[in-house]
């Protein structure tokens, strides 16, 4: 089992779960299972063309998975994925 | 106290004004709470969708869904997730740590917004996942044009603390 790490905006989807348990060969079927068990979970994570959101780094166990070989990158059981949106902010109203 | 360097400081100030209206974002990594690197990073606020936007609070939400996308980034930024994860590589390479992010405020006082510090929260439940040290949140404010004001913030558990910054 894969460990995956969901940031606050996203539990919503995950029934509140900052921890769930994912299956698959590499990041992309991970991805895939994923939006399986939590629908919707793929479209908040992926744009149109199916990449991950530019404001979205996904982790392999601490590398972001783009300087690896992206949702082709292999994951294995015990690995951990940590879903972490890029940091933001904005001015006084 | 959080020591940055003259240089640094000039070029955060630089950047902030190169940027304005718009607000500009980076990091600062050095040790010790002394700044020995400034990255700059993409604000990419323009260029999100409708449904990307939904990552900010409600109420920045409204004010963003009025604008243009081009204007947009006059009132919040978000990083460019690759360059984030480039410059952390790179201050990992280094045997440095982050110390900060920054970002400018053009039209208001350097301290965090209500979005600031609920965006800067999200970021505090991953951060203990990925090993990186806690990060101050630095503002640049262009309130007053020919006097920029910068000051520095640790967020936890919802409230802001300024710390001292010096320019050294």
């Amino acid at each position: 089992m894969i460990t995956i790490r969901i940031p606050t905006p996203l539990r919503s989807m995950t029934g509140g779960k900052s921890e769930i348990e994912g299956k698959g060969a590499s990041i992309g079927e991970l991805i895939e299972q994923m939006n399986a068990d939590h629908p919707g979970l793929k479209d908040r994570l992926c744009d149109e063309q199916g990449e991950i959101r530019r404001f979205i780094n996904v982790y392999l166990n601490e590398e972001d998975i783009r300087f690896l070989t992206g949702k082709d990158t292999p994951v294995k059981d015990g690995d951990e994925v940590s879903i972490v949106p890029a940091i933001a902010g904005g001015a006084h109203d | 106290m959080f020591i940055i360097p003259s240089d640094i400081w000039e070029d955060m100030i630089d950047h902030a004004r190169g940027h304005a209206p718009r607000e500009c974002c980076g990091m600062l990594a050095g040790t010790d709470n002394r700044v020995t690197r400034q990255y700059r990073i993409t604000n990419i606020l323009a260029k999100l969708n409708e449904a990307e936007l939904a990552r900010f609070d409600q109420p920045k939400l409204s004010d963003l869904k009025q604008l243009a996308p081009e204007e947009r980034a006059d009132i919040a930024f978000q990083m460019d997730a690759r360059e984030l994860s480039q410059a952390q590589k790179d201050i990992r390479q280094r045997g440095i740590e982050l110390q900060a992010f920054y970002h400018s405020h053009t039209m208001s006082p350097a301290r965090p917004s209500a979005t600031d510090i609920t965006l800067a929260m999200e970021f505090e439940h991953c951060r203990a996942a990925l090993n990186l040290p806690q990060p101050l949140h630095v503002i640049v404010s262009l309130e007053d044009r020919d006097h920029p004001v910068m000051r520095a913030y640790r967020i936890e558990a919802s409230r802001a603390t300024e710390v001292p910054v010096r320019r050294q």
